[in-house]
């Protein structure tokens, strides 16, 4: 079997099912200053939990609801609690918890491990950790490893690029230029993520981060030439593994039936693995210079994030006009008249 | 070529959003398409220029329509400016 199990959820979504424990812990082994006591079931323990726990309550007897399936994180306050109980205690209280079937045990603060532990860990198979990390700063980095591991995953056909600091992914029909666009965007300074098919994961509910396939690299196909290595070709400066995903951009033949945005007043958004992001649909025909809309696109977003947006300051100003424009045309014609620059 | 004059009757006036539904619609037909108010003519198909007229409620606007769809688009135009744009 392998280290990794998937799943497909449809619509193309991939989705971890579940992790072997080896796999996690040759992950995390230097991040975490791992201290590996007990390896047994190593290799047929996996678990699909990206929660992790401190089983406090099942140590001191009540394991109704104990999330045995998670990861267990054993900090300060579960070893002082074991170390205050009497030999007899302290059995009874391992022996109950360990009747569950746990993934993997991790000690944080380099505590020494009780015998009885290393014991009961042996006899069940469950693998055993030390990491001298406390156990805020434990779960804090691997919950982190743990979201990403876990998290919905698909792949779209585009390309990415890093454009003045947006991550703009350029769609579009096969044949529409997105390549050629995506390499207009370098010339000009900006940095490829990916072309071709992008890997775009949920993080968190507000973040979607794309980058490319592991074998596509920084390659590039452009029509009529062939294959490009963007890396090699403007250097290292030229290229990123990864971008936070933040505006759509679809490219479209001018159709003079469709219609277009003329305002910006309302922003079309699009959903992507259930993330809400602005999708822009811009027709493009001969002559037309879309690297610059590109940038322009960027400037403006970033504008939007900064807190200025110019359509709707355009709006404001054209309805004060329309408000006050007697008094205001009066006043302007007799400024005028007497302007003779 | 037709024209026909119509008085601006929703209470905002021809702002952003009117104007965009205003340039939508002209766009629609191959004829060419224009508004005058207070002496200023501009091309229907223009956003910024139908902004630009700034036309408040009590205008008058003329529309100048000339091409092969003509009396198609006066009477679309007329129904949008007779709607008030879906406003108040």
């Amino acid at each position: 079997m392998d280290d990794v199990i998937y799943k497909s959820d449809g619509d193309n979504i991939r989705l971890v099912e579940k992790m072997r424990v080896r796999k996690f812990f040759e992950d995390l082994r230097d991040k975490m200053h791992f201290e590996l006591i007990v390896d047994a079931g190593f290799d047929q323990r996996y678990f699909n939990q990206r929660d992790l726990h401190r089983p406090g309550l099942a140590l001191a007897g009540f394991v109704e609801l104990f999330t045995h399936e998670k990861i267990q994180i054993l900090g300060n306050t579960e070893n002082y609690y074991l170390l205050s109980l009497s030999e007899e205690d302290r059995k009874k209280s391992l022996d109950k918890v360990f009747q569950f079937p746990m993934p993997c045990i991790i000690i944080t603060n380099s505590n020494k491990v009780l015998p009885e532990m290393k014991t009961l860990c042996q006899k069940h198979n469950v693998p055993l950790l030390v990491t001298n990390f406390s156990s805020t700063d434990a779960i804090h980095l691997i919950s982190a490893y743990l979201d990403e591991v876990f998290a919905p995953e698909i792949s779209m056909h585009g390309s990415m690029v890093d454009v003045y600091g947006i991550g703009m992914l350029l769609t579009g029909k096969s044949g529409i230029g997105k390549s050629e666009i995506a390499l207009d965007l370098v010339e000009r300074g900006h940095r490829l993520v990916a072309d071709d098919t992008v890997k775009i994961s949920r993080l968190s509910e507000t973040i979607l981060m794309a980058r490319g396939h592991d074998t596509l690299k920084h390659f590039i196909e452009i029509r009529g030439v062939g294959i490009l290595d963007v890396r090699e070709m403007f250097g290292i400066r030229a290229v990123r593994l990864q971008k936070r995903l933040e505006v759509q951009v679809d490219l479209q033949l001018w159709d003079g039936k469709e219609e277009y945005e003329r305002l910006g007043l309302d922003e079309e958004m699009v959903d992507i693995l259930d993330v809400r992001i602005p999708s822009i649909k811009l027709p493009i025909y001969p002559g037309k210079n879309i690297t610059v809309i590109a940038e322009a696109i960027a400037l403006n977003l970033l504008l939007k994030i900064y807190g200025y947006d110019a359509a709707k300051e355009f709006s404001a100003k054209l309805m004060q006009e329309i408000q006050n424009k007697d008094t205001k045309s009066k006043k302007s014609n007799i400024y005028l008249e007497r302007d003779f620059e | 070529m037709i024209e026909r004059e119509i008085i601006v009757s929703n209470k905002a006036g021809i702002h952003a959003r009117p104007a965009a539904l205003l340039v939508k619609t002209a766009s629609k037909f191959d004829s060419d398409v224009f508004f005058s108010c207070d002496g200023t003519e501009v091309n229907a198909k223009s956003i910024m220029s139908v902004m630009m007229l700034a036309a408040a409620m009590g205008s008058a606007v003329k529309i100048k329509i000339e091409g092969s769809d003509e009396e198609e688009a006066m009477n679309a135009l007329i129904a949008l400016f007779e709607s008030k744009f879906n406003e108040e």
